[in-house]
């Protein structure tokens, strides 16, 4: 078993909900899904690689037959996957912090949910909802979330000068070379090892 | 479509794991215990099969009691969860899991109620998609990069910036003549390989502080 895989940390978490109030999440998820500005936190937070949130309802257990039993449930089930950079406690006070009301209102539909904020009692049921990963796997383990932003800049600015460094002369070469450092001197840097936290 | 945030899919599948009283250990367990000694890195069957930036494989044991006044109940089957993070439309991605890893696929999946083998492709694919959750909300930070754009990217991030740290001060004539020969070399560089790109670390537990 492991949660992590360099540097990227796999939560999972799964939370009951009473039937009805399933639309409603299904209603925020959707008005999230279709209005940037109302996900714009979790992109300055930068440090969620991919994220998902799947309704389950109750009677949407998938049911192959074969001698399985059906499932008989009272509530639907809202399923959180997070790939995430950084602690588990990093993870969570950076989410109570900035995205406390945005997190209320998902998760505020879901039984027994104490609010975000304090931090401490979100903290222990997260900690009694989330169920640990077997396997975990990245194609890039050791970059996180802004190293893989920042390569692609930096990659889309190469391509451009390369694109006229034959066709210039010397000088006006150096001059696109420079802007070219000054474009890329924040984004650059080496991938590795996640530092320790105490 | 919730599944997909630009070129990205989001798939999750759900399978019932097989419930025999008779089998020791139990079907779970076998998954378990063939998913701790999976490779993570270059030789994980993700990184040989194409397509995949992330992926858990997860045993579901039951769902999780809150405590009084919320109802407590419980699943009659455990469940294979596959998250994916992946490239391209779903039947490429599937195709290509059972082309390149039908042995590793068999040796999880087979556990599960209803698996019938990799080896029958149309099979395999439509037992995937009778297990897949559809994605009510889906997130990516990059969403229009392919797991080969990425790896290119990172690789050219490390050989760009020792390229401009050993280059400081040269004439234009110099640096406009090494910067091509630079620039030709890294295109003709083999993309590094998905999972390759890390240091060997002992398996984290994910305790709140690692």
């Amino acid at each position: 078993m492991s949660n992590i895989n360099g540097k990227v940390y796999a939560m999972n978490a799964i939370t009951p909900m009473k039937p009805w109030k399933t639309w409603i999440v299904r209603g925020i998820l959707f008005l999230l899904g279709h209005f940037k500005s109302l996900r714009q936190d979790v992109v300055d937070l930068s440090f969620i690689e991919f994220a998902r949130w799947v309704v389950l309802p109750r009677r949407g257990f998938p049911f192959l037959g074969n001698g399985q039993e059906r499932e008989n449930l009272q509530y639907d089930y809202l399923l959180f996957f997070s790939n995430f950079n950084g602690t588990w406690n990093q993870y969570i006070d950076a989410f109570s912090a900035v995205l406390s009301k945005g997190l209320n209102l998902i998760w505020r539909w879901s039984e027994k949910f104490p609010g975000s904020v304090p931090v401490t009692n979100f903290k222990q049921y997260i900690a009694l909802l989330q169920f640990d990963t077997d396997y975990y796997y990245s194609a890039y383990p050791n970059a996180a979330a802004n190293d893989i932003e920042s390569a692609h800049i930096v990659q889309s600015s190469l391509d451009q000068l390369a694109a006229m460094a034959e066709r210039s002369s010397p000088q006006q070469f150096a001059d696109a070379y420079l802007r070219f450092v000054l474009e890329v001197q924040c984004h650059l840097g080496a991938t590795g090892d996640a530092p320790v936290a105490g | 479509m919730p599944n997909k945030n630009g070129s990205v899919y989001g798939l999750t599948i759900l399978s019932p794991i097989i419930n025999d009283d008779k089998a020791t250990p139990s079907h779970d367990l076998q998954i378990r215990d063939y998913l701790a000694k999976l490779s993570t890195r270059e030789d994980s069957p993700f990184a040989v099969a194409p397509g995949t930036h992330l992926a858990r494989l997860v045993v579901l044991d039951d769902v999780i009691y809150v405590g009084m006044p919320a109802c407590e109940e419980h699943l009659k089957s455990k469940y294979l969860i596959f998250e994916s993070n992946c490239d391209g439309d779903l039947d490429g991605y599937l195709h290509g899991l059972a082309d390149a890893i039908a042995d590793h696929l068999d040796a999880i999946w087979k556990h599960c109620v209803g698996y019938p083998g990799a080896a029958n492709r149309q099979a395999f694919v439509d037992y995937m998609k009778a297990c897949q959750l559809n994605t009510t909300f889906y997130f990516a930070a990059v969403n229009d990069k392919s797991v080969e754009d990425t790896l290119r990217a990172l690789q050219t991030q490390t050989a760009v910036a020792d390229f401009i740290a050993t280059h400081q001060g040269n004439d234009p004539a110099t640096l406009q003549r090494e910067f091509i020969q630079f620039a030709t070399e890294l295109r003709a560089r083999p993309i590094p390989r998905p999972g390759s790109m890390g240091s060997l670390r002992d398996i984290k537990t994910g305790g709140h502080n690692e």
